[in-house]
């Protein structure tokens, strides 16, 4: 105790040189904390992007991209292959197809569908957007009076992976029951639009491909497009299309985060030229790279602003340690052990730490946001916010909806100041006067009492 | 009291050696006031070091009290600079930010002694040494060169040493006051039974001492 007292005391010894060490000091931990927050918000932000845009890669044929495009169709047969793959806890395989109403101006194969044909209306209005679609060109054109936009009808193996659905932000069965994905039944879900439009329930039925179908229940999804959709058992569209052992897209469910790249790496070497092979990771370490510049500034000005903080102790401590080598050469002459002497010197050096991390834990309360700001608008502002989607027509939509707010949401990115900064803080101050004593207190072993009686 | 046998210490300066002090013998009895007299560079301050374990011999043996402290380890002679030896110096060498009690307490508290127990052994040897109670917590910056050399003295005596060491005790006083250190170290030589050896230049000085060692360059001529 006597020790550290003695220690206290001796920090303010020369008061004019403790107030300049401590205000250095501080300046030195307050930059440390403003970028431990920093880095501890941009990890945060990160790691919430990552995980809100998902462990999941996209399989679409090469060159098509929902009805858009061209390519040849993926088979249930190439895609065996990617189950196998590492790191791959699921595949769902979606087969799309769109079908004309029974006696539309818009006949079958309309909008790039087979040529099937449904008793159902499109619970869609086609509006503008609609006639341009038709081929028309201005909002005066037209449409002819029987014209109905064709339905969607999607086929799957899986109804727990929704991303062909489209933007979606939910898939509630309302009403009824899921049917078994991997039955080849003439069964399927039906949006709520779809249900209202045709006046559909559950139990009712519809045709399509010259079939009867029944409704086995009603989803919601959130959006009028993806609530005009059938969604059937994959085997049954193949079968019903005539398009057997084909596939439109497939979802392509990675076990952990940090695998996504390297299984997308692996599923284009399987599947070659035939497929174009996105991951949201891909696109979302894009948008992500800035953050991840700043997260990486700020771990070497953490780790640079420590190690100043250090190195300041070490020179003010080696100094003071010559001035008195006269002093511990008498402490030790009067009975002191090496280790009272050193113990008397690092409390000199912890509290001048720990005054330097209060006032800079002060200052990182004060800074710690505004910085963080500063460092995140000069990385985001520099960067690329084009996001393109790919692969099927649902995951375009679904990514952009994912990232679109990410721009935004990084001018609200927060860092957390609370009292766990202060903890910080005293951690930041031991280690510091721990490090920058460690050499001071070897020269004070070193100091023989004969040496300064003699120079006496 | 104090043995020593073929005594030698070596210093290396530049590309030749010195010999600081040369087989030096002499045995001492305890509880009496002794001189090592001699000139400066005479080795005085050495031998001093060397009794004082603050410095290890190149040759030869040095008992204290029955204790070989030669053939100690460094734990040890920390110990045994501790318990045994209490040391005075020229310049006082009193801790700058401590008051003068605060000085007389540290060898204590080095040796483990609790607060209170400290704190009133360290007020009766101010008293003993004729400190008055109103500068007991004043630092040495506001002491006079005597008044300094008795807190010293003080500190010396704090942990009950059986030999005490005294480098030029009244080096830096006026003839007056190093009279008064002198007779002062006198006394508690008898009242502590304390031994105590004292270096000087001053033959003045030596001459008041029971036994006197004279030292030329580092050897014993008396």
């Amino acid at each position: 105790m006597g020790m550290i007292i003695r220690g206290f005391k001796n920090a303010f010894r020369n008061g004019i040189r403790s107030f300049a060490v401590i205000i250095i000091l501080a300046i030195s931990i307050g930059m440390a904390l403003v970028m431990l927050v920093a880095m501890k918000a941009v990890e945060a932000k990160i790691t919430s992007v990552k995980a809100s845009v998902g462990n999941v890669v996209t399989i679409s044929p090469a060159g098509a991209q929902g009805f858009e495009g061209g390519g040849t169709p993926l088979t249930g047969t190439q895609l065996k292959d990617v189950s196998s793959i590492t790191h791959v806890s699921k595949v769902t395989e979606t087969l799309e197809d769109r079908v004309s109403t029974t006696g539309s101006s818009t006949g079958s194969g309309f909008g790039g569908g087979t040529s099937g044909t449904t008793s159902l209306s499109s619970a869609i209005n086609p509006g503008t957007l609609g006639q341009r679609f038709n081929g028309g060109s201005s909002s005066n054109q037209t449409l002819p009076t029987n014209f109905s936009l064709p339905i969607e009808i999607m086929g799957t193996n899986d109804l727990s992976t929704t991303q062909a659905l489209g933007n979606v932000s939910q898939f509630k069965i309302t009403s009824g029951q899921a049917f078994d994905a991997t039955s080849n039944n003439n069964e399927a879900l039906i949006g709520s639009g779809l249900a209202t439009k045709n006046n559909l329930s559950v139990g009712g039925t519809f045709t399509a491909y010259d079939t009867t179908i029944k409704v086995d229940g009603i989803f919601d999804t959130g959006t009028e497009f993806s609530n005009g959709m059938v969604v059937m058992p994959l085997a049954s569209v193949q079968r019903l299309s005539a398009q057997s052992d084909q596939i439109s897209s497939a979802t392509v469910q990675v076990d952990s985060v940090d695998q996504v790249t390297a299984v997308a790496t692996a599923i284009k070497n399987k599947l070659g030229s035939a497929a174009d092979v996105t991951s949201s990771i891909d696109a979302a370490n894009n948008s992500l790279a800035p953050l991840e510049n700043v997260k990486n500034i700020s771990m070497y000005s953490l780790i640079g602003a420590l190690v100043a903080g250090a190195v300041i102790i070490f020179l003010i401590m080696v100094m003071i340690v010559r001035e008195r080598r006269q002093e511990i050469g008498v402490l030790k002459a009067i009975g002191a052990s090496n280790a009272m002497v050193v113990g008397q010197f690092m409390s000199e050096s912890m509290i001048l730490a720990l005054l330097g991390s209060i006032i800079g834990a002060l200052i990182g309360f004060a800074l710690a946001n505004p910085i963080l700001k500063m460092l995140v608008n000069n990385a985001s502002s520099s960067a690329s916010t084009a996001v393109r989607g790919a692969g099927g027509g649902g995951f375009a939509r679904a990514f952009r909806g994912a990232t679109s707010g990410f721009q935004n949401s990084l001018q609200s990115l927060h860092g957390a100041v609370g009292t766990s900064l202060i903890l910080y803080a005293v951690l930041a101050a031991v280690a510091i006067a721990i490090l920058g004593s460690a050499i001071p207190a070897f020269i004070i072993s070193k100091i023989r009492p004969a040496e300064v009686m003699r120079a006496e | 009291m104090i043995i020593t046998k073929g005594l030698s210490k070596e210093f290396t300066s530049g590309d030749h050696k010195v010999k600081a002090v040369n087989n030096i013998s002499f045995e001492m009895p305890e509880g009496i006031f002794a001189a090592i007299l001699g000139k400066s560079g005479s080795g005085k301050s050495t031998l001093l070091s060397l009794l004082g374990a603050l410095d290890k011999p190149t040759a030869g043996s040095i008992e204290v009290d029955g204790i070989k402290i030669n053939e100690l380890s460094d734990r040890k002679l920390i110990k045994y600079r501790r318990d045994k030896i209490g040391f005075v110096f020229q310049n006082y060498s009193l801790i700058h930010n401590l008051n003068a009690l605060e000085n007389v307490c540290l060898p204590m508290e080095f040796a483990g002694v609790g607060a209170a127990e400290r704190k009133e052994r360290a007020e009766k040897l101010l008293e003993e040494v004729g400190l008055t109670e109103d500068k007991f917590h004043r630092r040495p910056a506001r002491l006079s060169g005597g008044e300094q050399q008795r807190v010293a003295i003080a500190r010396a005596l704090a942990n009950k040493p059986k030999l005490i060491l005294a480098d030029e005790p009244t080096g830096n006083l006026d003839s007056k006051t190093g009279q008064v250190i002198i007779d002062l170290l006198h006394e508690l030589a008898k009242t502590e039974k304390t031994t105590i050896l004292a270096v000087t230049h001053d033959i003045g000085i030596a001459r008041q001492a029971k036994v006197i060692f004279k030292l030329q360059d580092g050897t014993l001529v008396e």
